[in-house]
């Protein structure tokens, strides 16, 4: 497994509680959005991020919430903040 | 210009655990931090305070915003226990919250729109299901208002995903949103 192909299976596990689209879940890839394909609810993406930080011991700031909007975004920004700890 | 969003309130109370170390901090500002911890009912207060800002949301979306995620950017003040304004950018919206025993809705415009709300109790709790039921609804009111031939109009989405009424004509000049969680549904449309 390479190292991203990890990392979805690792943000696969996080956000498998908040999915409400079972076969968008199953058939997920780097455009994979958390709101319109996965139908994970807005609140219960506030648990995502929350997760994420907890997982990798990062903080998300600002800028980065902004981009949380599907699974390459994530991946960039939990790449990026764990590079820089 | 109009956003709405309901919340069922037992659902929520399932599906989401505000008081998770962090949450507050990550959704809302110093001054709504203030209000909920102020409030004889946290829980209320923080999700009238979430459907305000996500249909502040649903407006800056109309008005061509950039999709992008952070609750924290609507800034909302409350005027009275069902009035307030929430500021994200340039705009400045005025909400309205309803209260019910098992639901809270809220709705947002711009300037001195007027919108008309309708809220209704979905009976299957799935998305595909709710989102068409609420669609059918939209268009079977605004027919027998306007006297229009139902087979006539459509609900579509633009690329920014905010849905709009479409007749034989084209887009149909009226604003508006839709909701749906839990057993409740709801849509409001532009009315002046």
């Amino acid at each position: 497994m390479t190292d991203k192909q990890q990392m979805i299976e690792e943000l696969k596990t996080i956000i498998k509680p908040y999915i409400q689209n079972e076969e968008a879940f199953n058939n997920l890839h780097e455009d994979t959005d958390f709101i319109n394909d996965l139908k994970i609810n807005s609140a219960n993406l506030v648990d995502v991020i929350l997760d994420i930080e907890d997982k990798y011991d990062i903080e998300m700031d600002n800028e980065s919430m902004d981009k949380m909007l599907n699974v390459k975004a994530a991946l960039e920004v939990i790449n990026e903040k764990v590079a820089k700890k | 210009m109009v956003g709405n969003d309901i919340i069922d309130l037992n659902e929520t109370r399932i599906s989401t655990n505000w008081e998770r170390p962090g949450f507050m901090k990550k959704v809302f500002t110093p001054t709504e931090q203030a209000i909920i911890h102020a409030s004889a009912d946290p829980f209320m207060a923080v999700w009238q305070l979430w459907s305000m800002k996500e249909s502040a949301y649903k407006v800056f979306m109309q008005a061509g915003g950039k999709r992008f995620y952070n609750p924290k950017k609507f800034a909302c003040q409350l005027v009275d226990s069902t009035n307030g304004e929430v500021r994200i950018g340039d705009l400045i919206l005025k909400t309205t919250t309803l209260f019910h025993a098992d639901y809270l809705f809220t709705s947002a415009v711009a300037n001195h729109s007027k919108a008309q709300s309708h809220i209704f109790q979905l009976k299957e709790n799935n998305q595909s299901f709710q989102s068409n039921f609420m669609h059918q609804q939209v268009i079977k009111d605004f027919t027998k208002r306007n006297t229009l031939q139902s087979d006539q109009l459509t609900i579509q989405k633009d690329t920014n995903g905010v849905p709009f009424l479409q007749d034989k004509n084209g887009r149909v000049n009226t604003s508006l949103s839709i909701t749906h969680h839990g057993n409740y549904g709801a849509y409001s449309l532009i009315v002046n």
